[in-house]
């Protein structure tokens, strides 16, 4: 266990190219969480509390999460003070290393067909093995069409995927559907 | 005494008369494999997608699956930790080390054969652990009343959130964050809407299955996905026997590692990283030859090995005995096992007096299903590592997504899934674990009403929440841990330390 005032390897840690956490991701990274923890507090103390049906103040729906939330802002304002003595706030201060380009573009690539999927393809009426073709085949094809386009193999990588796809959407069906009796969106 | 022995007996007979069982098991066990090959597909995320498949089984036999996928998913990752420098699952992260480095002197069937051998030892040790202490356990909580629940509840969440991962603030904002998120919903005393924003469907609240599908597999998907970077796999040349004369040799490694997996299963929430981990540390300081460790030593092999298997049977004590799950696959397991109407805690071993040695029988298959496949097909199962990631993860999405709807059959669960992943992606990213998330959402309910119900039953007195023998215990190393991370009060701890100490040590100095 390190305590927060036994720490110091982290500003060296964060010194270093490319590293993820610095104090200060974590300083905003705790400012978000005191506001979170603040909500949960507010929200929980605005909550009904069932006077009418005769409930005692310890009893009430939102005793825990009053505390969750006041539990949050403690714990989020230690970890403010611990950024801020590593020098979160500092003119030098190491920013965290995002993503590199190539990644958010993956990144963003592969969150956008995900949710296309999970969202609006799957549950509004399209068969699942439909479905699960359609986004299994675009996504192998978009993420190997570097790689395809350089060794000249397009069209052979999208029809593979295409298979791939066909061969998911129906083998997953089948299993869950059909062996398992599972009820499918 | 004997009639523990009997049910015991009868829980082996019904499984090996039973063709089905050892099929189902067998299967179980390797889908297990296959998927702890691949890294980043967890145990937790193995047996939430099967819970889904097996919804419709009768219960013993769906458990009975789950109970071996989870055994061979922990031992099928020590396979991509030897062969691609790369975890399957967390748990397999201290045999990276030593089983790398073994595979790149052109040893890696020496290193899968000693894999092999610790983790059947490591669960065999624990099956027996798990028969001798479960029972025993149960009784004990049986005298446990709302205040004692509400302290393991919370004792459970600040244990996870110090030991797992590397900083224990993060850690315990998650666990308030899972705690938070299992408020979510109708309440289960009055029935009162918390946080739903009048939205019907919050009222349902976030079930445990699609959070954890999201936690660990959709967040484990776009991980994957966006780096570009395949892995090479090291070839295997030399025999893959398990090396049975070694655990012979290193028997003392194999009963410390043992006996610390078992220990650290007991613990909730800390995962089986954990018991793999502190097996590992424990070999090193012991060993004549530490030298060697992280450069190819059969010693750390074996520890690491036998110690991430031997806390699954450890983990699943506390899960059957209090209903307090010790890690997030027996968490899944412990949800898994309430879909199909038994409900662990100290309440099984009245409800359902045999359950418990049924789980001893089943994880005693598992163990033997993976020294089978241990045997017999570690090469053919070597082909998995060889799928690549952007064929492999838009499947396990796929399922990710059929997993979160099926057991409730409702789309907001698929949406939930898809919030809890990309959330989940993020924070991983700024080293936020999810093990104590996954607790806390387990023991979110039992926290809510064990707290409000121990007022009600006090008429609004906190005193025996402080007072009762177990509670003092719970809630003193609770609210220690946390308050150390005030600086004020760790500099004073600090100083009564060194007061106390630093006499002590004179002393024993001038007598020496």
């Amino acid at each position: 266990m390190q305590s927060s005032n036994e720490n110091p390897g982290l500003n060296e840690a964060a010194r270093s190219a490319g590293s993820l956490i610095t104090p200060r991701s974590d300083f905003i990274a705790a400012l978000g969480w005191i506001a979170f923890g603040i909500t949960v507090a507010i929200g929980s103390w605005n909550m009904d509390r069932l006077e009418n049906q005769d409930v005692p103040p310890y009893a009430v729906p939102g005793l825990l999460p009053f505390f969750l939330g006041l539990a949050v802002v403690f714990f989020s304002t230690l970890m403010l003070a611990r950024a801020w003595r590593q020098g979160a706030l500092a003119k030098d201060a190491i920013q965290a290393a995002g993503m590199s380009m190539a990644e958010r573009k993956r990144f963003l690539i592969v969150l956008s067909l995900c949710l296309t999927f999970g969202i609006v393809l799957v549950g509004h009426g399209l068969p699942f093995w439909l479905a699960g073709a359609i986004f299994v085949s675009a996504t192998i094809s978009v993420l190997q069409y570097p790689q395809r386009r350089a060794a000249n193999q397009v069209v052979r990588g999208i029809a593979l995927s295409i298979v791939i796809g066909l061969c998911a959407g129906f083998g997953v069906t089948l299993v869950f559907q059909e062996f398992f009796l599972v009820r499918l969106p | 005494m004997l009639d523990g022995l009997v049910s015991l007996g009868h829980a082996y007979l019904a499984l090996l008369l039973s063709p089905t069982s050892l099929v189902l098991g067998l299967a179980g066990a390797l889908t297990g494999i296959l998927v702890g090959c691949m890294p980043g597909l967890s145990a937790t995320l193995c047996i939430a997608l099967l819970t889904t498949l097996t919804v419709k089984l009768p219960a013993n036999e769906a458990i009975l699956i789950l109970v071996c996928s989870y055994v061979g998913t922990l031992y099928g990752g020590s396979r991509s930790a030897i062969l691609l420098n790369i975890p399957g699952t967390a748990a397999n992260a201290a045999s990276c080390a030593d089983g790398h480095a073994l595979a790149l002197r052109g040893e890696a069937g020496r290193a899968i054969g000693i894999a092999t051998s610790g983790a059947f030892c490591g669960t065999f040790f624990g099956v027996v652990c798990l028969a001798a202490f479960t029972p025993t356990l149960a009784k004990v909580a049986l005298s446990f009343g709302a205040q004692e629940f509400f302290w393991l509840a919370l004792f459970g969440v600040t244990l996870s959130g110090t030991l797992v991962g590397n900083d224990p603030l993060k850690g315990w904002l998650m666990g308030a964050l899972g705690l938070f998120v299992a408020q979510i919903g109708e309440e289960g005393i009055y029935a009162y809407d918390r946080f739903t924003f009048g939205l019907p469907a919050f009222s349902g609240g976030i079930a445990l299955i699609p959070a954890l599908i999201g936690a660990f597999g959709f967040a484990e998907v776009l991980t994957r996905l966006a780096d570009p970077v395949e892995r090479k796999l090291l070839e295997m040349r030399d025999s893959i026997r398990p090396r049975f004369g070694e655990v012979a040799r290193y028997w003392r490694t194999v009963l410390r590692s043992g006996a610390i997996g078992v220990l650290t299963g007991l613990m909730p929430g800390v995962g089986e990283d954990s018991g793999a981990w502190m097996s590992y540390a424990a070999a090193k300081a012991t060993t004549k030859e530490p030298d060697l460790f992280g450069k190819g030593s059969i010693d750390g092999l074996m520890a690491a090995e036998t110690g991430d298997m031997s806390s699954i049977p450890g983990h699943m004590i506390p899960m059957l005995a209090l209903g307090v799950p010790g890690s997030a696959p027996s968490a899944v397991l412990m949800a898994a096992i309430i879909i199909h109407g038994i409900q662990p805690g100290p309440m099984l071993m009245v409800e359902h007096p045999h359950f418990a040695y049924d789980m001893v029988a089943m994880t005693t298959l598992a163990t033997v299903c993976i020294l089978i496949f241990g045997l017999y097909l570690v090469r053919p199962l070597l082909y998995v590592l060889r799928i690549k990631h952007s064929v492999l993860m838009p499947i396990i999405f796929l399922m990710s997504v059929v997993g979160s709807y099926a057991t409730a059959w409702r789309l907001f669960d698929v949406y939930a899934m898809l919030a809890v992943g990309v959330g989940a992606f993020f924070l991983r990213r700024k080293g936020y674990q999810m093990a104590p998330f996954v607790l806390g959402l387990v023991l979110g309910n039992l926290l809510d009403k064990s707290l409000r119900r121990g007022l009600v039953l006090t008429d609004g007195s906190m005193v025996p929440f402080f007072t009762r023998p177990i509670c003092i215990a719970f809630a003193s190393v609770t609210i220690f841990t946390m308050l150390l991370y005030v600086p004020v009060f760790n500099r004073a701890v600090h100083r009564v330390a060194d007061a106390v100490i630093s006499p002590l040590k004179s002393l024993v100095a001038r007598r020496g």
